[in-house]
């Protein structure tokens, strides 16, 4: 019942903000120094969110929160606070967790860079504002972190700032997730002048929606919903606001892991969990919630089929399993959809530490340029197998049993939206396949001298890896633990054998294929591009969205800027010169009214009586 | 012992004081010039700060007016009726601080210090800067402290001659084009105040003194009389009487509209709201980057100063029913500046247009006529004040090592200059409106004020934060990312002089931005104050 971590619980951001103002007080000159004071700094708050955690695991304590006074205007109060829910327990042990071995693992990838201590700053602050999100207890401390970690996320991916992709990636993060910012900034407003009392925090928005329907009309509600979920849409790279995740993949690879597949992305899907009241009581958000999850999920899919970049492909899986938690919760499957977070955090990092490890030791990014590292990088090759098998779903690894909750939930609620999730699982095990066969196994390459990347990178993998086989037995279609230590009731497990059937079918009938096709040989690799080229270029080229976007956006921007730009020299200007011109050409024609006429002086002066008795005359009238 | 100070006076003219001292001094000593224009720069800071730490949120600056009356003219008293004693118009000397003008005073004293520290890039003529600039300062204090029209209207044309001169000399190319509009703008929005405060002194500033003989009437600027009169009905200013009408005391509701919308346009000119944008443009360009620091940082911010305290609070009724009119040219000034931002190839231009577009938000925050929208406002100003001089500090130092401002010419000056670099990304992020720097809370604040009343115009504002995003970072990446021209370097970061200007304003951005109370409860006397007063007029 003790409450002693959850009081303290403001702490655990404090450490790495502490690492960050250290590292940046010190400046460049710490190097190694600096990437230990940020690791053990996340290290502490990691430790310290597991005794958060434990205290909540153990015992029935009851949610803890605490409040003050940010910004009093007339008799309005703004606040901000923390607060230890189940919910939030679990992100501090995720993010803590995720953050300190992508950490650990960065100490042996980014030894050689000059700028090694500059790398640790940032990603002390982006732990730090990822925890404060976690912890906000109230819409607005929760939306300025939500925009902190945007942009610690942007100065991550521009890290290498003198690569002009890593600057366009860098913007375009930034400039597509404000979109999403918007929206949530906007959805604020609505319910500051909406709630009873200006109230923002969550437990009040939980209240009002949940238990005293109809003080907000429902048109407002799905109002408020969607654009929350626009947020979310903008974070989590759900479709169509995903374009921004693959690019981002121009940061270095610790950061793709802990930034953009395990902890920042999933901050949509928290985001939505975390007012789910809201869209509980609008059935309309919630199947927007669902449609897009699930189109997403299989669209990003699709397009990781047809990739060639190793990083590329992670992350458009990245977007495609966001898609999957989106669609647990537009199902009203909340518990899934954070099993679903949970499990991914690891494997995905898992993933994408893997990845970074070949890419350190192969210098390459395409798959097509890599062979038989299996024998060269043995734990890389095998903890990279452990995390495929954990997103491919296949049984018992963690991703089977987060999946299987989210498609079984799918299917009482919708059968259409479980078919695409089933067939979307299939193009996962398809890509993972493609992946790990064409990289792992197979001849290695003439000229390429792979070593496996030294212990503080293997570890970390090996840890991942652990992670990735056992997370999923918190929550079995057998042990409903985890759903109902989240949510307090046990009222949502269900168990279907069909689906778990279909799913792990599904995922060795995927993985099956790859290795016919990549290992075997038995299906030629070209059958589909040599049918369908037409289709195989619309995935490379992802469906054309970014030629899209230039066309219907960033065209017309520049146009009207332009257009406006001519307008604003030439009309609004011009008028301004124009006064300027009759100014001067009036007092040219005053001047040669200077003719020493005595007559015309005369009648200057006689003119001048006359509007000036006009206007004493005309003043009675006003 | 400084209780007894007129520390308001001090602050105004202690720079006169410079100005002067400096014209004595020797012009080829350009250290002695320097250190002299910085201790008479500094005293005011130590006078506002020492302001700062006195003032009482509670009580509202009270303890610190100065009134005087410093000169009246005997008017004509015939046609009067009997037992009027004597008719005059007065000019008071009234200075006087509340929660509107402290934060501003604030900003002025610190922008000002780092300007004059930005100034070691000046190279000509230091004697006649220095003493132009201190009289510029006098002219600024002088504008937020008076509360006489008059006295406001003297110090706002002082501010006006030393940027003329400032502008014209120590400028870039097209320096003296940029002067000469800058003056027939400014010249322009003065005249219509003039013309505005006339009609104001003409009708509302009288009161009359009854004595045992008969009455002495008196006409004057003096804005608490202004006020007050407002409020009360028995006035003859506010009564549709024979009398009243036959001397022109009587203010017709066609008469406040002209003297509202002349105020608009003189204030409007300041801020600039849209159309009357472009000469700010070329002062942003053309003036030296010290004095566009006080441009952009202090002399826009007169004109929201100008809107609050006179149009706002002497025409409640006016803007009441043109607050959708001053909202939608707020919501023009954010989407034609942010869109104008976002095409511009010289740095300066696009912080120029990014101005226009913050200013924009201003209005958004005024038109709402909420406590929170005016907080936000004034928060927005001296936030937009601190960014903006920040950045135009950084432009100076800049232009100092790559002798252009060109985007197409710049880039990857992270690897030769880091320290400029991230600085300028800072100011770039808090233009933007990052939370946890002060742009956010000035923009948040506006914002939530009109979104109360106007949703709509409020949403499309909003889309500001978009534009500004992409402004920002186009620019902002393109001069420090990429991949940097040969002959950036070996370029030196910033000096000790340079940086700690830049480290001073970094500092107050992150100080408003995580703790923004610092601010709002130094406010809080002033609007709550006034805006009761508002509610009781328009109430009844």
């Amino acid at each position: 019942m003790s409450t002693f971590f959850a009081e303290h619980a403001w702490l655990v951001p404090v450490f790495p903000l502490a690492a960050f103002a250290i590292l940046t007080a010190m400046g460049r000159g710490l190097k190694k120094t600096g990437a230990w004071i940020g690791t053990i700094a996340t290290f502490v708050s990691f430790v310290m969110s597991l005794c958060i955690a434990i205290e909540r695991v153990s015992g029935s304590a009851p949610d803890y929160s605490r409040q003050i006074d940010w910004l009093q205007i007339g008799n309005l109060r703004l606040g901000a606070g923390f607060e230890v829910t189940n919910l939030t327990a679990l992100m501090l042990v995720i993010v803590t967790l995720v953050g300190f071995l992508v950490n650990l693992y960065s100490q042996g990838y980014m030894k050689d860079d000059e700028r090694i201590s500059t790398f640790f700053a940032y990603v002390a602050l982006f732990t730090s504002s990822m925890l404060g999100l976690v912890l906000s207890d109230n819409l607005l401390t929760f939306y300025i972190f939500w925009e902190l970690v945007g942009v610690c996320s942007f100065l991550l991916v521009g890290f290498w700032f003198q690569k002009p992709e890593a600057k366009a990636a860098a913007k375009k993060a930034f400039i597509v997730t404000r979109i999403g910012d918007l929206g949530l900034l906007i959805a604020l407003l609505l319910l500051f002048w909406y709630m009873p009392g200006h109230a923002l925090d969550f437990t009040t928005i939980h209240n009002v929606f949940d238990t005293q329907g109809g003080a907000i009309s429902t048109g407002i509600t799905t109002l408020i919903a969607l654009l929350i979920f626009l947020g979310a849409v903008g974070k989590s790279g759900q479709f169509p606001l995903h374009v921004w995740l693959p690019d981002a993949m121009e940061g270095p690879t610790p950061i793709s892991a802990l930034i953009h597949a395990a902890t920042m992305v999933a901050a949509g899907v928290f985001l939505v969990a975390r007012t789910f009241d809201i869209f509980e009581a609008s059935q309309a958000a919630m199947n927007t919630v669902a449609i897009i999850g699930a189109f997403t999920a299989i669209f990003a899919a699709s397009i990781g089929l047809a990739q060639n970049d190793i990083k590329r492909i992670l992350a458009y899986s990245t977007v495609s399993q966001l898609g999957y938690m989106m669609l647990a919760l537009g199902v009203d499957n909340m518990p899934a959809a954070m099993f679903h977070l949970f499990t991914h955090a690891f494997f995905k990092a898992l993933l994408f530490l893997g990845a970074g490890s070949v890419i350190h030791s192969v210098h390459t990014q395409d798959i097509r340029e890599m062979g038989g590292l299996g024998r060269k990088m043995k734990i890389t090759a095998w903890t990279f197998g452990i995390g495929a098998l954990a997103l491919s779903g296949i049984p018992p690894f963690s991703g089977f049993w987060s999946k299987d909750a989210i498609l079984t939930a799918a299917l009482d609620k919708q059968p259409i939206l479980f078919v695409v999730g089933v067939v979307a699982a299939f193009f996962t095990a398809l890509y993972m396949a493609r992946l790990f066969f064409l990289v792992f196994v197979g001849k290695p390459r003439e000229g390429q001298h792979a070593k496996e990347s030294s212990s503080v990178m293997t570890i970390p993998l090996i840890v991942l890896a652990v992670l990735a086989t056992v997370a999923g037995f918190v929550e079995t279609p057998f042990n409903g633990w985890f759903g109902q230590w989240l949510t307090g009731d046990e009222g949502q497990h269900h168990v279907s054998g069909l689906v778990m059937v279909v799913s792990a079918a599904v995922g060795l009938l995927g993985l099956y294929i790859g290795w016919l096709m990549y290992v075997k040989g038995t299906i030629r690799r070209d059958v589909v591009t040599s049918r369908m080229p037409g289709l195989v270029h619309l995935l490379e080229r992802k469906y054309y969205i970014d030629e899209l976007y230039g066309i219907l956006f960033v065209k017309p921007l520049q146009g009207i800027g332009k257009a406006l730009e001519v307008f604003d020299d030439y009309v609004v200007d011009g008028i301004v010169r124009l006064t300027g011109y009759s100014v001067s050409a009036l007092g040219r024609l005053n001047s040669r009214l200077q003719s020493g006429q005595v007559q015309a002086y005369a009648l200057t002066a006689l003119i001048g009586i006359v509007i000036l008795l006009l206007a004493i005359a005309g003043r009675r009238f006003w | 012992m400084l209780d007894n100070l007129p520390v308001l006076s001090l602050i105004a003219f202690t720079p006169l004081i410079g100005a002067l001292i400096v014209l004595l001094l020797p012009s080829a000593r350009s250290q002695w010039l320097r250190i002299a224009a910085i201790i008479f720069t500094l005293i005011p800071l130590v006078l506002t700060v020492w302001l700062f730490v006195c003032y009482q949120p509670s009580i509202g600056g009270g303890v610190f007016t100065e009134h005087s009356t410093w000169l009246s003219i005997p008017l004509n008293k015939e046609g009067f009726k009997e037992g009027i004693l004597s008719i005059k118009l007065g000019f008071d000397y009234h200075m006087a601080v509340d929660g509107i003008s402290m934060p501003l005073l604030l900003l002025t004293s610190i922008i000002s210090t780092m300007a004059v520290l930005a100034s070691v890039h000046i190279r000509k003529r230091w004697k006649t800067y220095y003493a132009l600039f201190l009289l510029l300062l006098t002219g600024i204090y002088g504008v937020f402290l008076a509360r006489d029209l008059i006295l406001f209207f003297i110090f706002f044309e002082v501010t006006l001659i030393p940027m003329f001169f400032l502008i014209g000399i120590w400028g870039y190319f097209g320096r003296e084009k940029a002067a000469t509009r800058f003056l027939i703008y400014n010249g322009l929005g003065s005249a219509a105040m003039l013309l505005s405060f006339l009609i104001l002194i003409a009708t509302l500033g009288f009161s009359s003194v009854d004595g045992a003989n008969g009455s002495s009437l008196l006409f004057s600027g003096n804005y608490d009389v202004l006020l007050s009169n407002l409020t009360n009905p028995n006035v003859l200013a506010n009564m549709d009487t024979e009398q009243a009408r036959y001397f022109g005391i009587y203010l017709s509701d066609n008469m406040k509209w002209a003297a509202f919308i002349l105020l608009l346009v003189a204030f409007g000119i300041k801020v600039p709201i849209f159309p009357f944008h472009t000469w700010m443009l070329k002062v942003h360009t053309e003036a030296p980057p010290p004095i566009v620091m006080i441009h952009s940082g202090i002399l826009l911010k007169m004109g929201v100063y100008g809107l609050i305290r006179f149009a706002v609070f002497l025409f409640p009724e006016q803007i009441q029913s043109w607050s959708t009119v001053l909202a939608v040219l707020g919501v023009i000034n954010i989407l034609y500046g942010g869109i104008l931002a976002c095409v511009q190839r010289e740095f300066k231009l696009v912080l120029a247009y990014s101005s226009i577009s913050h200013m924009g938000i201003v209005l958004l925050g005024i038109a709402s006529l909420e406590e929170v929208g005016l907080q936000g406002a004034i928060y927005q100003s001296v936030s937009h004040g601190l960014i903006s001089a920040l950045l135009f500090l950084i432009v100076g130092s800049l232009y100092e090592r790559t002798n252009t401002t060109r985007l197409d010419e710049l880039g990857g000056l992270a690897k030769t200059v880091p320290f400029m670099s991230g600085i300028l990304l800072i100011g770039g992020l808090a233009s933007l409106g990052l939370p946890g720097l002060s742009g956010f809370i000035g923009e948040f604040l506006s914002f939530l004020g009109l979104f109360g009343s106007m949703k709509w115009i409020t949403a499309i504002g909003a889309l500001g934060i978009l534009l500004a995003a992409v402004y920002v970072l186009r620019s902002i990446l393109n001069i420090t990312f990429g991949s940097m021209p040969e002959s950036f370097a070996g370029m030196k970061d910033a000096r000790f002089i340079e940086a700690l200007p830049m480290i001073i304003l970094t500092a107050l951005i992150v100080l408003l931005g995580v703790y923004p109370s610092i601010m709002t409860d130094l406010m809080q006397h002033g609007f709550t104050g006034l805006l009761e007063q508002l509610q009781t007029r328009m109430g009844g």
